[in-house]
């Protein structure tokens, strides 16, 4: 053993500078540190992460729901509150036409989706801000933190979907037989949110102020996003760039066709769609995890 | 360039880090004024280096003290190595599973009960949620837990976390071991328990880097010794020689700290052995310490007079009461037989003035110089006990 040692620091010492050898000023630029991703390596250290996703959803959801009573009411009041604001002035009073669905369905329908997205938004945007100390403990790979949220805002929306099923019942419809086109929109929905909830969470950290301005776009987005309206209000040739910005705008129109009037979506704006929200989910992980490298030392 | 190492080994080639050194605030609109400010061909940024061209290598099995003042990247090289840092150059390679104890605060979630902690722990080291379970009672037998292990480990106090964080690094047999200067939040016996456990992680081939200003408790788990000062590698050895060197640095830094403006100085010290020669002091013999004392300072006042090696406590201390007339003072103190083993000391003295609680300082408490002393070596101790001080013991075995 000690023979071992005594090996180890003389060859230290033919190729380290002797001691007390001036260090140089800096180090050769070659040799400057650069984040080289390697999907495979990435995807194996995401799937040894998935107990922390889970617990740390697991955590906000329990919080949430040591109250049952509160924490049902947060999934489900919110969206049914704005569903009832957005039948009285959208329906009544601007009398959007909404075919053969009844308006508060095709609202809410807009509801759900818009809900996921605020959702995974504003808490993943603090989701690393809120867990620098963590950060600075243990190595894993933060994309976590933004996931986590994400999680959570699906049981939200799976409990957000129950109340849509009860509605088709108190409506007295049932959802058309194409109700299946809504998984691939579903993963477009997913993509993009997740790769915007990235690049909020990391400029959150840089940018501690960006945070003040969540509460504005969620504002903003509610009306910018067809939720209480269709998408055909968009005028039709600013339509497909419409989307390539805000790809929810395709799938909110896509399950709205699927579920209740029985159509398949539009092929080139749903194609549209999962372009752009791919480039969002690929660009904004790769900024993400650019940036991941300075997180400990602003913690 | 990518050997495969085995488990176990860390390996550092070139590395530095470097911080932000001027205040930035992270906000929006200081970015905004920092962009106006590069747009007129002001870059105003100011890093600072915190590691300099670490080159390491440590084999799997070897125990690694790592010491060095405050601030010198201890603590940094630590991150990197558990790669929760990034460095700005260089390669960093480290094989196998990390368990590491960096920052006080134990596990990993504050929010989750101390029995969650463990398994997201091990989880992350990547073992099975069975193979957690294997170790989980002997974790929490270790860190002495009971039934606060399904209580948040927000309530737990800073040395309930620290021995959770402990117990969980050490527990999970991780391929290396990394341990910064946490462990003095815990009691006396829970630190000899850590020791303990180290030691026998050792054993069973676990490489560990430690970090402690407790130099005899880094001494009595390590090896080897890296000194870090400034961000660089001053001494890369065998522990004793680390420390050695360590120590001496920390003394010649106390002895440049200037007293001016004090009533008394030390004008003269002279530590002399049987034969009145200065250089030869033995242990178990003679010694003379004679100091010479000047300063307009009249009147009655303690002396004191330590020795100590390494740190500022002493080994030692005794006092005696002096008169000042104005002048010079000489006064010898002989010590009959020197209690002291093999190796460097340093001689403290300091002057207070008698009878005032506030212990009017005359002349502060400060290091006045080095003695060498030859002997006998100190027997060697069990592996992670700690010695708090050398003393030579005149003994005698029969059997
Ligand atoms: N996140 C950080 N931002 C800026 N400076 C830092 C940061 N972390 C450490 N430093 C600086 O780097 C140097 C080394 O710190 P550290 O590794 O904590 O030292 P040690 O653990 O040896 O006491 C110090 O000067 C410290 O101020
Ligand atoms: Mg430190």
């Amino acid at each position: 053993m000690g023979g071992q040692r005594a090996q180890v620091i003389d060859e230290q010492q033919d190729r380290a500078a002797p001691p007390g050898a001036p260090v140089p000023a800096g180090p050769p630029p070659e040799l400057v540190f650069k984040r080289r991703l390697r999907p495979l390596q990435v995807a194996h250290e995401l799937w040894a992460a998935r107990e922390l996703v889970r617990a740390l959803a697991e955590r906000d959801l329990r919080a949430r729901y040591k109250q049952a009573v509160l924490g049902f009411a947060w999934a489900v009041l919110t969206p049914l509150a704005l569903c009832a604001i957005f039948t009285l002035v959208f329906h009544r009073a601007v009398k959007i036409e909404t075919g053969a669905a009844p308006y508060t369905l095709f609202a809410y329908v807009g509801l759900i989706v818009w809900q996921f997205f605020s959702n995974t938004m504003n808490q993943g945007a603090l989701s690393l801000a809120n867990n620098l100390s963590l950060l600075n403990k243990v190595y894993c790979p933060r994309e976590v933190f933004p996931l986590a949220t994400m999680l959570v805002a699906t049981v939200d929306m799976v409990i957000g979907i129950g109340v849509l099923g009860l509605m088709f019942l108190v409506f007295w419809t049932a959802p058309a037989a194409t109700f299946l086109w809504a998984l691939p929109l579903l993963a477009i929905q997913f993509a993009f949110t997740y790769g915007i909830a990235l690049i909020l969470s990391v400029a959150v950290v840089y940018l501690r102020d960006v945070r003040h301005l969540l509460p504005i776009i969620t504002q903003m987005g509610v009306f910018a996003t067809p939720v209480a309206y269709p998408l055909a209000k968009i005028p039709q040739r600013l339509q497909e760039i419409y989307v390539g910005i805000n790809p929810l705008g395709a799938v909110i129109e896509g399950y709205r066709k699927a579920l209740l009037y029985g159509d398949a979506p539009d092929a080139r704006m749903t194609l549209i769609a999962a372009a752009s929200s791919l480039v969002f989910l690929v660009g904004g992980y790769l900024v993400f995890k650019k940036l991941e490298t300075g997180i400990a030392d602003v913690a | 360039m990518s050997r495969d190492y085995p488990l176990g080994t860390i390996r550092t080639e070139q590395v530095w880090k470097r911080f932000r050194a001027d205040q930035q605030r992270m906000l929006l609109r200081d970015r905004v004024d920092q962009m106006a400010r590069r747009l007129r061909g002001d870059r105003g940024e100011d890093w600072r280096w915190a590691l300099r061209d670490i080159n390491l290598h440590i084999e799997p099995g070897e125990s690694v003290g790592l010491i060095g003042s405050n601030g010198s990247g201890k603590s940094t090289l630590l991150k990197m190595l558990t790669r929760v840092m990034y460095p700005y150059a260089g390669v960093i390679d480290v094989r196998g599973r990390i368990g590491a104890l960096i920052e006080i605060r134990a596990g990993i979630h504050p929010d989750l009960t101390g029995r969650e902690n463990i398994y997201l722990f091990g989880a992350l080291l990547g073992l099975k949620r069975r193979e957690v379970a294997g170790r989980f009672d002997d974790i929490v037998e270790f860190a002495r837990l009971g039934g606060a292990i399904d209580r948040q480990v927000k309530f737990y106090s800073s040395g309930m976390q620290m021995r959770l964080g402990f117990a969980v690094a050490a527990y999970l047999e991780p391929h290396v071991l990394l341990v910064d200067e946490v462990l003095a939040v815990g009691d006396a016996v829970f630190q000899q328990r850590c020791l303990d456990r180290m030691r026998e992680v050792a054993e069973q081939g676990t490489t560990i880097v430690f970090v402690s200003h407790d130099l005899p408790a880094v001494q009595s788990i390590c090896r080897r010794g890296v000194w870090l000062e400034q961000g660089t590698v001053r001494v890369d050895a065998g522990i004793k020689d680390a420390l050695a060197g360590y120590r001496d640095s920390i003394e010649a830094q106390s002895e440049a700290s200037a007293r001016v403006g004090e009533p008394l100085q030390l004008l003269k010290y002279e530590v002399r052995g049987e034969d009145g020669d200065a250089t030869t002091l033995h242990t178990d013999e003679p010694v003379t310490v004679e100091l010479t004392l000047g300063g307009d300072y009249r009147g009655d006042a303690t002396l004191h007079l330590g020795v100590s090696e390494g740190t500022s406590s002493p080994i030692f201390q005794i006092s005696h009461e002096i008169r000042m007339t104005g002048g010079d003072h000489r006064v010898a103190c002989v010590i009959p037989r020197l209690p002291l083993p093999r190796g460097r000391y340093t001689l403290w003295t300091g002057v207070y003035s008698i009878g005032r609680t506030d212990g009017g300082t005359l002349m502060s408490w400060h290091s006045a110089g080095q003695f060498d002393v030859f002997g006998p070596m100190l027997d060697t101790p069990p592996r992670a006990v700690v010695m708090a001080a050398p003393v030579f013991v005149p003994h005698q075995w029969e059997d």
